[in-house]
């Protein structure tokens, strides 16, 4: 925190690069350093490809996977993108005019959402499943989903808004039974939350970087070996990423994605210790303030994201009434609407609750004076409101 | 956003809230209260007018909605005492919109704000 400035605690819209990562971007941007175009065949394009696949091999490791089954990506939306209507229109492709159907979940970010409704316009079906009060699918209700029609799932790890981690084991292993690809958006759980691809029954899964420490603008998309043939490209050009996403790779942006891969393989735990205990503590405090309602299961979560309704506060209010701090109503590619959270509606909670929420999150950077203060800050402004509300 | 975002004049409003509150009826000759709007929808506004010697006395309000709705309240309060209700000249939400710089996405709310003080000065 630098002084003056707000406390920040919106590290799931976006978190700061780990210095670590801004000097390995910068040893790649400058004439004295790997600026080469890693498609080029003379040296400085030799260099560059190195770099990348290094950078490959640190990110595949922090899921579990070979280096050869990620493509590079502008990060997890154009991910989501790629995965959801790469997969539903080589589907098409295939087989004209057979029925196509999605299996994905109501709670799922506008990065799947609004694919799936676009594959909508186009002739596809799309099922979206209702999680239970705590946020969480049942395993079974995929199952249940599954038509002879269905051609992908997508179901997202880690609930951007209110952070609750989904079985993706369990559901993987209903769409293997199946034949279905299953699809993960593991934007906000990767490098916080245990992904084991070597194990888990995934063909596809989203990551970014700018979650985890990293640079924004770079993502990636995990292709199980199985499903790489049956993914049609968005972008076309030339032919980078075998065929997959064309287009000159971003060194630096890739470089600084595989070193904030790598510090996190190296210290997940710890780290995610350490964040979970700050949000213990303040869901400690915080949970003390009468009428305040965890949003989401107390325990199927990422360690650092805490979202809590406020009964009789007005969201936009008592966010901007705590200049002091840095957070978000709900999603923060969402948050300019004046509507109630779409997640929480889904969860059961009545549009006051819904509107009255804070997503706290947590990150690398945070403490405990942070988090203390924090608590006194929502304690202030939400005794204030409610002190003016009829 | 930050409340830093916010329009000078809708921040120091929202940070003030000075005529938040209530009128006891036996202070003043006679206290006119009216009210608009359910938390469900998100806004909800009651608004008392204290009228004596056929002067607005005093105005307070109890709000439950976002910055500009509350910010809205406490600029109606602060220009409406001390006026003749009868000679009230307040304009409507569009005319408040303007003057406080709120945006046209917001104008619903200063619906419910307009809902409100009228029911007052009906009652007045």
């Amino acid at each position: 925190m630098t002084d003056g400035a707000p406390v920040y605690l919106d590290y799931a819209a976006t978190s700061p690069a780990d210095p670590r990562v801004a000097a390995a971007m910068a040893e790649c941007l400058t004439q004295s350093g790997v600026f080469g175009n890693p498609a080029s065949h003379h040296q400085y394009g030799r260099l560059a490809r190195a770099r990348v696949e290094h950078a490959r091999g640190q990110v595949a490791a922090l899921i579990g996977a070979a280096a050869s089954q990620l493509v590079w990506t502008s990060g997890a939306t154009e991910s989501n993108n790629l995965a959801i209507l790469g997969t539903a229109r080589a589907a098409a492709a295939a087989a004209t005019g057979k029925p196509r159907h999605i299996v994905t979940a109501r709670t799922e970010h506008k990065a799947v959402l609004d694919p799936c409704r676009r594959l909508e316009q186009e002739g596809c079906r799309v099922t979206y499943l209702t999680p239970d009060s705590q946020g969480l699918i049942d395993p079974a209700q995929v199952r249940a989903a599954i038509g002879t029609d269905t051609v992908l799932v997508s179901i997202m790890h880690a609930n951007n808004e209110i952070g609750v981690l989904q079985d993706i084991e369990a559901i993987g292993g209903y769409c293997r039974q199946r034949g279905v690809p299953l699809h993960v958006d593991a934007a906000q759980s990767a490098g916080k939350a245990e992904i084991d691809l070597a194990r888990w029954p995934v063909d596809l899964l989203s990551l970014t970087a700018h979650k985890l420490c990293g640079p924004k603008g770079v993502g990636a998309l995990y292709v199980s070996p199985q499903r790489r043939a049956q993914l049609q490209p968005l972008i076309f050009g030339g032919g980078q990423e075998r065929g997959l996403r064309s287009g000159t790779l971003a060194v630096h942006q890739i470089v600084g994605f595989g070193v904030a891969c790598e510090l996190c393989t190296q210290g997940r735990l710890a780290e995610a210790q350490r964040i979970e205990a700050l949000r213990v503590r303040l869901w400690q405090g915080l949970g003390r303030i009468e009428g305040a309602l965890l949003n989401g299961h107390p325990a199927r979560r990422v360690p650092g994201i805490l979202n809590v309704s406020f009964r009789g506060v007005e969201g936009e209010s008592l966010l901007l009434g705590l200049p002091e701090l840095a957070l978000s109503t709900g999603s923060a590619c969402n948050s300019d609407t004046d509507e109630p959270s779409y997640v929480l509606r889904a969860l059961g909670r009545d549009t006051e609750l819904a509107q009255s929420s804070l997503r706290f999150s947590l990150g690398r950077f945070s403490t405990e004076d942070e988090v203390d203060l924090a608590v006194s800050a929502v304690r202030r402004e939400v005794g204030r409101l409610r002190a003016v509300a009829p | 956003m930050s409340v830093d975002l916010l329009e000078p004049q809708i921040r120091e409003l929202f940070t003030t809230l000075d005529h938040a509150g209530e009128l006891d009826p036996a202070e003043g000759a006679s206290v006119a209260t009216g009210e608009a709007g359910r938390e469900e929808l998100g806004t909800r506004v009651r608004i008392a007018l204290r009228i004596a010697d056929g002067r607005v006395q005093a105005v307070r309000y109890r709000a439950y909605g976002c910055p500009h709705t509350l910010a809205t309240c406490e600029w109606l309060a602060r220009t409406l005492e001390g006026r003749r209700p009868d000679a009230l000249e307040i304009g409507n939400p569009l005319d408040w919109a303007r003057q406080l710089d709120v945006p046209a996405a917001k104008l619903g709310r200063l619906l419910v704000v307009e809902d409100a003080l009228q029911a007052a000065l009906t009652r007045s």
